[in-house]
């Protein structure tokens, strides 16, 4: 359903639109990790980030939420409350864009792979968590290059839970999802909040053709069947040490 | 299976306000989270135009018109949200953001001031003035390329005004208007990120036509009342009066400025 206000399109000549397209073309390649807190995609994308660097492969590596663009805005909403889930979303949404436009889109023009911890996946499913529209979500994000690899990180709910809870003295507001007002209790606000963004990643795997990755499985094993994976879907010498 | 039985349509209640017959929804696709259309019993008016179409005057007119007529206002423009509003002025000091980023940084800004301002305004039965809307944000960022529907889908949340003036001017007397009020014109406002021309004027010119041929098309997708804001401060005044008036359902339109407004009303 194509919720556009448009009743019929007028004849008036406007400029021409350059966002969103809907292929782009470029030497780079796009390689993101996904899934939710504690399913060991950041230790792996880490481990992947290594061997290329060693390797002396032209990457970059970029991470959700990294920018200074919005973080006193972030701090503001998150110290006060002040954070709607439509706020929050476009927030975020303002951040990406920020990385997008200014390092990721000219880096996959200048040929770089680019590996990005986190990618418009996890608004997808945190912000529909939140109560956003999952068709204004997908719409907000459509300028957005589509990866070449998506590694989604799957681990039990009660795993995942457990690394986070166990490692952490105390969750944060919104990060236990504690503006949804499921429970008064931090833990189990977060155990309700993270399984609602599990159940939508979840649904999000034929439909992005996410490469599902096991995160029980021993570190080591799982960071050979990503390189594995990655060999096998990129042309890795593209991105070689020029001899 | 309710909905269509017993009571006309009890749940979307044609509002009496809706000037011409049909009652569209009170939002342009899905409303907010959490936000039922029926408990919101104000009245949302909406101007827009370019700088230098006389917008904040006739906002200050008005407000004190519908005040002296026992009506609450409140009032809404760009930049404006505790949120993101310092954030916004500092990325436009800097002049280095990029379109897509500013477009989003607006929205956040828009809907933190609808639903934490407006909308509860709107719940207590208020009237909002609107200096400027949705529109001047899509029309602003569609002139950067940003896609029209892409823009439109973003606000599909933002609450349908009750009626939307559109203070149409020309760029040049715009330019006049403006230069006279500050000696000088904004870098945003005759668009000099978009590189259109070295000379200030020229830029301004073409930037508000691109600006203004948005507007037309907006006018057309969103039905306007379009008012010459070429006109002068009373005429306009006037021509707004009559039809919030006769949205509102009040008889007397008549108004004269305060003393502390006088100097607005030439």
């Amino acid at each position: 359903m194509a919720m556009v206000l448009a009743e019929t399109p007028t004849a008036i000549r406007t400029a021409p639109t350059k966002f969103p397209l809907p292929k782009r073309q470029y030497p780079g390649a796009l390689v993101v990790v996904e899934g939710i807190d504690g399913s060991g995609k950041s230790t792996q994308l880490y481990l992947l980030k290594r061997w290329l660097e060693i390797g002396g492969y032209r990457i970059h590596f970029t991470e959700w939420n990294s920018s200074p663009l919005v973080k006193s805005a972030t701090r503001r909403g998150k110290q006060r409350r002040l954070l709607t889930p439509t706020t929050f979303s476009l927030l975020h949404a303002a951040d990406f864009a920020d990385r997008c436009e200014r390092q990721i889109l000219p880096l996959l023009h200048g040929g770089y792979l680019v590996l990005a911890d986190r990618y418009i996946y996890t608004a997808f499913a945190r912000d529909a968590a939140r109560g956003c529209s999952p068709h204004w979500l997908r719409n907000l994000y459509s300028f957005a290059p589509i990866p070449d690899i998506t590694f989604y990180f799957r681990a039990p709910l009660d795993v995942a839970v457990n690394r986070i809870v166990a490692g952490r003295p105390k969750l944060k507001y919104y990060e236990a999802g504690m503006d949804l007002g499921i429970s008064l209790d931090r833990a189990e606000s977060f155990r309700i909040f993270q399984e609602r963004i599990l159940m939508n990643y979840d649904a999000m795997i034929d439909s992005d053709q996410f490469v599902l990755m096991d995160g029980t499985v021993q570190v080591n094993k799982l960071q050979k069947l990503m390189r594995q994976v990655l060999s096998e879907k990129i042309e890795l010498s593209h991105f070689a040490p020029k001899k | 299976m309710n909905s269509r039985n017993g009571k006309p349509s009890s749940g979307v209640k044609k509002r009496k306000k809706a000037g011409n017959g049909d009652a569209p929804s009170r939002f342009y696709g899905v409303p907010l989270p959490g936000v039922k259309v029926e408990d919101l019993s104000g009245t949302l008016f909406v101007l827009e135009g370019t700088d230098g179409s006389g917008r904040s005057t006739q906002i200050a007119l008005l407000t004190e018109w519908l005040e002296s007529e026992g009506f609450a206002v409140q009032t809404m423009g760009l930049r404006r949200s505790f949120l993101v509003a310092d954030d916004i002025d500092n990325l436009l000091a800097e002049n280095s953001v990029t379109p897509m980023t500013l477009a989003l940084m607006y929205s956040t800004d828009f809907f933190d001031q609808l639903e934490r301002r407006i909308l509860p305004a709107l719940r207590s039965g208020l009237i909002v003035l609107a200096d400027r809307y949705i529109y001047t944000l899509i029309a602003r960022s569609a002139v950067r390329g940003i896609g029209r529907d892409y823009l439109h889908g973003i606000y599909e949340m933002a609450l349908r005004p009750d009626l939307t003036f559109w203070l149409n001017v020309k760029p040049e007397v715009a330019f006049d208007r403006e230069f006279k009020k500050s000696q000088t014109i904004s870098y945003w406002e005759s668009g000099r990120d978009m590189s259109l021309s070295n000379d200030l004027f020229q830029s301004f010119i073409r930037y508000q036509s691109l600006i203004r041929r948005e507007f037309d098309y907006l006018s057309q997708r969103h039905g306007f009342i379009e008012v010459d804001g070429e006109a002068s401060v009373s005429e306009v005044n006037r021509v707004l009066r009559k039809r919030i008036a006769s949205a509102l359902g009040i008889r007397s339109t008549h108004y004269k400025p305060s003393h502390a407004l006088a100097q607005l009303w030439r």
